[in-house]
Formats: structure tokens, sequence, C-alpha cells
């Protein structure tokens, strides 16, 4: 315990573990947490005319200024950071794909992910949309996909071949307000023309699914 | 006009900003990955800083902060929704990192002060500050592990008790004594490296 009119001059002598008191009564322990909060300079009414608390805040707001200012810093976010975890994801979430063209010069395929986003894109373009998210499946393999992306532990069976045959499930937030139907055959409409044109594939179907509003 | 606006939103804005997480939770649980890369884009900092200032150095933090990400994902189908994202993503990050603490205990303050100083600003600049964050840093570091997430999730994240209490699954009470430790061990260190 402090002995009285002398000055707190050593933090480590106040802190040990034995002294849980200031010569006033003051519990240590919430004087620290008060400096550290960044209250040292709010005194309570004991606290304005008490030299032993004044003096403790004093040291206990200078030795932890350091870590409040490291704590009010920015942390930049490594620049690689969302890339990697997307990309491990894709592993663990089995792809479906699309096969344009089989010839003797080998095939080109397309990654249903890569379908999708298009008809993200395409969605999000449309007046009255929000927010759109694609999700690209084929009826026969739709529960395979289903599977894979829910329980994220898929066999390699999941790559498939789907030929020219797209399935696409849009989740659309609307503008409230706006005549939700127009708004989803708008979507369609252009979700259908994007894939023809960009993917090539000819047989294409999206469903519009609008889950909710925002005004 | 507000509409016109809303049209070429495309520059640069996180997308799906205008819904909550817990929409995009829901998105993501039905295998819309997207949703999940939107959650990532809002919360991918949390996860990277919290695991910073456990572990002391970039290189375990970035590490840390991704296994957690994609933990996340893998668990997101049990996720009820009962806490907020970022209060379970926080829970997820902290197990990470407690598991990568105990288990290179031995070696892990070695390297710090250079560890940390590749982080911040370019070399030979700030030095001053420099000092300061490593001193900080170690300190931090040197704190037992209980310690150490109490002090890391209410003085560098800002979390209330309770909330810290719901991501360790402890008691307030408990808490409140890890802060209290805490506080006297940081104060000593930074008192005599001061």
């Amino acid at each position: 315990m402090s002995s009285p009119g002398q000055p707190i001059d050593d933090v480590n002598l106040l802190l040990s573990d034995a002294n849980q008191h200031l010569a006033c009564g003051a519990d240590i322990d919430e004087l620290l947490e008060q400096a550290a909060d960044g209250y040292a300079g709010q005194f309570t009414s004991h606290q304005r005319d008490c030299v032993y608390c004044q003096a403790a805040l004093r040291e206990f707001g200078r030795v932890w200024e350091p870590v409040r200012s490291l704590a009010a810093e920015r942390v930049a976010v490594p620049a690689a950071l969302k890339g990697a975890v997307a990309s491990q994801i894709r592993k663990l979430v089995a792809d479906v794909w699309y096969t344009l063209q089989l010839n003797d010069g080998g095939a080109i395929r397309i990654a249903a992910r890569v379908v999708a986003r298009i008809a993200r894109e395409a969605a999000r373009d449309v007046p009255g949309v929000r927010v759109a998210f694609g999700r690209s499946s084929h009826s026969r393999m739709a529960s395979l996909v289903e599977r894979a992306a829910l329980g994220h532990r898929h066999p390699n069976a999941a790559v498939g071949v789907l030929g020219r045959t797209a399935v696409v499930d849009l989740a659309i937030v609307a503008q409230y307000g706006d005549e939700l139907d127009a708004v989803a055959r708008e979507v369609q409409r252009r979700a259908v023309a994007e894939l023809r044109r960009k993917v090539g594939l000819r047989d294409v179907t999206v469903n519009v699914t609008v889950d909710d509003v925002i005004t | 006009m507000a509409r016109a606006g809303r049209l070429f939103r495309h520059g640069g804005g996180t997308v799906g900003s205008d819904v909550d997480d817990a929409y995009l939770v829901r998105r993501a649980q039905e295998g819309y990955v997207d949703a999940y890369a939107d959650l990532v884009d809002r919360h991918g900092g949390l996860a990277y800083r919290v695991a910073l200032r456990l572990l002391g150095n970039h290189h375990d933090a970035e590490d840390v902060a991704q296994e957690a990400l994609v933990t996340a994902w893998q668990q997101l189908p049990g996720f009820r929704g009962n806490s907020s994202f970022p209060t379970w993503l926080y829970q997820i990050v902290t197990r990470r990192a407690l598991n990568r603490i105990t288990r290179t205990r031995v070696t892990e303050s070695l390297d710090l002060l250079g560890d940390v100083s590749d982080a911040g600003a370019g070399p030979g600049q700030h030095a001053e500050r420099d000092l300061t964050v490593d001193a900080v840093t170690a300190a931090v570091s040197a704190l037992p592990p209980p310690q150490r997430i109490a002090i890391v999730l209410h003085h560098f994240e800002g979390l209330s008790n309770a909330e810290i209490a719901l991501i360790t699954g402890s008691s307030i009470p408990a808490v409140r004594s890890h802060l209290f430790r805490g506080r006297r061990t940081l104060s000593k260190t930074l008192a005599e490296w001061r």
C-alpha cells in the first residue's frame, strides 16, 4: 500500500501482487481499468479531491498510452487473404463443368461458377435489383451440386459433363415498391441473353427468387 | 436519381453492402459461394487483426486468419445464427490462434520483434514508433493465453466483457479477472521497458 505523501513513481511497486488498494482505499485494479479504457482524465467525485487516485491514474494512463495508440491503428489486411480463402473454398466445393466443345484438339469446359458469375453480373445491372447471387445447377446434377455446396466434402465425381444446357439459380434482393414481377422477368431475360452471348450455352433456364426487398 | 445512382454502383463498392450479415449467411448456407465471399470481404479484416494481435507476427496471423475463414465456411451449415457472424468468427479465430500459441509456445517470442517490424512502415522509418509497437506487441505476446485473449478482445477490439465471455465460452467474472491480471502484467512490463 502506498504511504501518504509519497509520490507514486513506481508502477511496479504499485502493482505488486499484494497491493489491492491505494492509501485512500480506492481499488487499484479498477483505477487501472479506468485508465486502460481511456478514462484516466475523467475523475469521479472522490478522485477529484484525491491525490493518490490522480497520481495513480496519471501513471497508468502514461503506461497504457502506447497500447491505446497501437490499438487505434488501422491494421492493413494482406491483399492475398481473400483470394487464398476463395481458392481453398473452391477446392472444397466440387465444381460442375459445362463442356462446350469436344473435338480432336481437346475439350473446352467452363466452370459452373463462371456461368453463375455471368448471370449474377447481368442481374446486378437490372434497375430495381439491389443484390444478386448466382448459383449454377443442373436438374440431373442439382442434388449433387446441392450436396457439394452444403456438405463441402464432395469427391471429384461431382465434376460432371453437362453439355450446353445450364440451369442457373439467382437469388435477388429488390428495391421495395418496384414491380417485382417485371424486375424478375428482366433479370431472367438479361441473364439468358448474356449466357447465350458470352458462353454459347443453348438451353438456359434461369430461376429467379426474389427473397427480400429493401426500401 | 437515387435509382440511377444504384445502376453505377459497380465502380468498387462492396457487393451486397445493402444487405445484412444474416442474409449473406443464409444465402451462403444455400450454396451461393459469392455470398460467403462478401462475408469475407466484410469480416476478413477482423480475422487477420485479431490473429495478428494474439500471435504477434504477420506470417502466423495470415495463416490463422485463412484457416479460420475456411473453417467458418466448412462449419457454416451448422451456424444457427444464435450470435452475430462476427462474434462467431471471433470464436473460430481465437480458438485457431490458441491452438497455434500452445503448439509453438516455446519458440514463439524469439522472433517477434523482427516479424512485427516487417509488417510496419518502411525499414528505418519511424524507428521510435516501431520500437513502441514492438514493445507493446512483445508484451502482449508474453501474456498467458487467457489473459492475452481477454486483453486483445477488450482493449484492441473494443468488445465488452459479456461479448468476450460469449466468444470464449467463459463467464463474465472470469473474463474480468483475466483482464485485471493481464492489465497488471502488461503495465509492469511496459513500465519497465519505458
